[in-house]
């Protein structure tokens, strides 16, 4: 018992330090190359059981076509929503700086396996990884705006975390020139606009998205969220701000990586 | 221990992790789903004492954590732990008793995902206490006990306890209490 208990701790141990999770991340991609071909086909198989208990509407492929309508869809809002970030100046002035924005970004579109497989966190399973050219540290957009970012790339598959996990943090930009920070707080909570100072000019709605600060984790001006409530507290040093997703979390089964890597 | 338990229970655990996994991550209510990967060092601590309990569980829970997001290694921590406390705490009750095994699948699972969520959090993931925890134990709970009969005898098939009481220790390192 006491060797199991120091064992594991020690793997952990391996797993969070910087310099030794290779070796643990490894691990967990030999067992994903081997696990996920064999879960896929399970899936295969009892998937069109659950089709058929969950009605003939969305059997098959009608059900994989709405999907990917919705995607279609939600791709269009993401470029019409980008337009409000997007003026001229703005973009001349990005490509002046040599910054990189979405549009002329390579992406990758990808299939998600698996959402929320754990209670604990909040993520998806993507099926593209290194060999797609899919990395840690990549942003994943789709039905609407920002979704996540890419934790944890395998040969085949990618680990994705929501803008709602509670790691989540994003940096972004709204208004003329203001800045802050979204912060996901888990599920079923409202995520929170941070580190915005008090009585910052704001209006319910208003979108934010990534900001174009240098070293930044995303590349500019992909929508993150809109302001859903704010108040200013007395003595606080930072506005209240709650925001809600620009992407529609809810449908996730089509996603795109952006193959954009943050500046080391 | 033997070499044919030991690759049954391993085929066990493979099976409860392609139902985890498949199955039952579409079984959602609040947005949580069950956890059965607990119910295997329970069931087995409950057939074969706890240091079984302790070694199924850690194997078990570390099979898991190549599939999570979650820090690797953590759910093999607390799969020993619960499979060891499991086995101690029952080792004076009647394992024939009709309420055992629901039981110690409901207080069990619970357990295991509170110490598993307040471990992650200590271990530096903050968010994995940001969760409706009310939701989760109440999906948790149902599901272990609806479970916990059908794990148990895939299980004491794997272990090998039809008959005869059999653990996958040693009786010689059982005495020694090194497991």
């Amino acid at each position: 018992m006491v060797v199991l208990v120091v064992l594991s701790l020690t793997i952990i141990s391996v797993d969070l330090n910087g310099r030794t999770h290779n070796i643990t991340s490894g691990i967990k991609s030999v067992a994903n190359e081997v696990y996920s071909p064999f879960r896929q086909a399970v899936v295969d198989i009892i998937s069109p059981i659950g089709d058929f208990f969950a009605g003939a509407v969305h059997y098959g492929t009608v059900r994989s076509e709405n999907q990917q309508l919705r995607a279609t869809v939600a791709r269009l809002r993401a470029a019409r929503a980008e337009r409000g970030f997007d003026s001229n100046e703005l973009r001349n002035l990005l490509a002046l700086q040599h910054l990189p924005y979405l549009n002329s970004l390579p992406t990758v579109t990808a299939e998600s396996q698996e959402i929320d497989s754990s209670n604990f966190t909040l993520t998806i399973t993507i099926d593209k990884g290194r060999a797609d050219g899919v990395d840690a540290g990549m942003p994943v957009v789709g039905a609407g705006g920002l979704v996540g970012q890419v934790i944890q790339s395998f040969h085949h598959t990618s680990v994705v975390r929501l803008i709602t996990d509670g790691q989540s943090k994003v940096g972004v930009t709204f208004g003329p020139s203001y800045t802050g920070t979204i912060d996901g707080q888990g599920p079923g909570n409202p995520m929170t606009a941070d580190l915005v100072t008090p009585h910052t000019p704001l209006h319910k709605g208003e979108k934010m998205f990534t900001s174009s600060l240098d070293a930044a984790a995303f590349p500019p001006g992909i929508p993150v969220a809109r302001v859903t409530s704010f108040h200013n507290s007395a003595g606080a040093g930072q506005e209240s701000i709650a925001v809600t997703p620009m992407a529609d979390l809810s449908q996730l089964a089509y996603v795109d990586v952006v193959l954009w890597e943050p500046a080391a | 221990m033997t070499g044919r338990s030991t690759l049954r229970v391993a085929l066990v655990a493979l099976l409860l992790l392609v139902v985890q996994s498949t199955a039952l991550l579409s079984v959602r209510a609040g947005g949580v789903h069950p956890d059965i990967v607990w119910l295997l060092p329970i069931t087995a601590s409950l057939l074969a004492g706890p240091e079984t309990g302790a070694i199924v569980g850690f194997w078990s829970g570390l099979a898991f954590d190549l599939v999570l997001p979650t820090p690797f290694g953590l759910g093999a921590l607390v799969g020993c732990l619960l499979g060891y406390s499991t086995g101690a705490a029952t080792a004076a009750v009647d394992k024939r008793a009709v309420w055992l095994k629901p039981v110690a699948a409901v207080f069990g699972s619970v357990a295991a995902d509170m110490l598993f969520s307040v471990l992650g959090a200590i271990f530096g993931q903050q968010q994995m206490v940001q969760i409706d925890f009310f939701s989760l134990f109440v999906v948790v709970a149902v599901s272990s006990a609806l479970l916990v009969l059908p794990v148990n005898r895939l299980m004491r098939w794997a272990l090998g306890t039809d008959g005869n009481r059999r653990s996958l220790v040693s009786a010689h390192s059982t005495e020694s209490g090194i497991w």
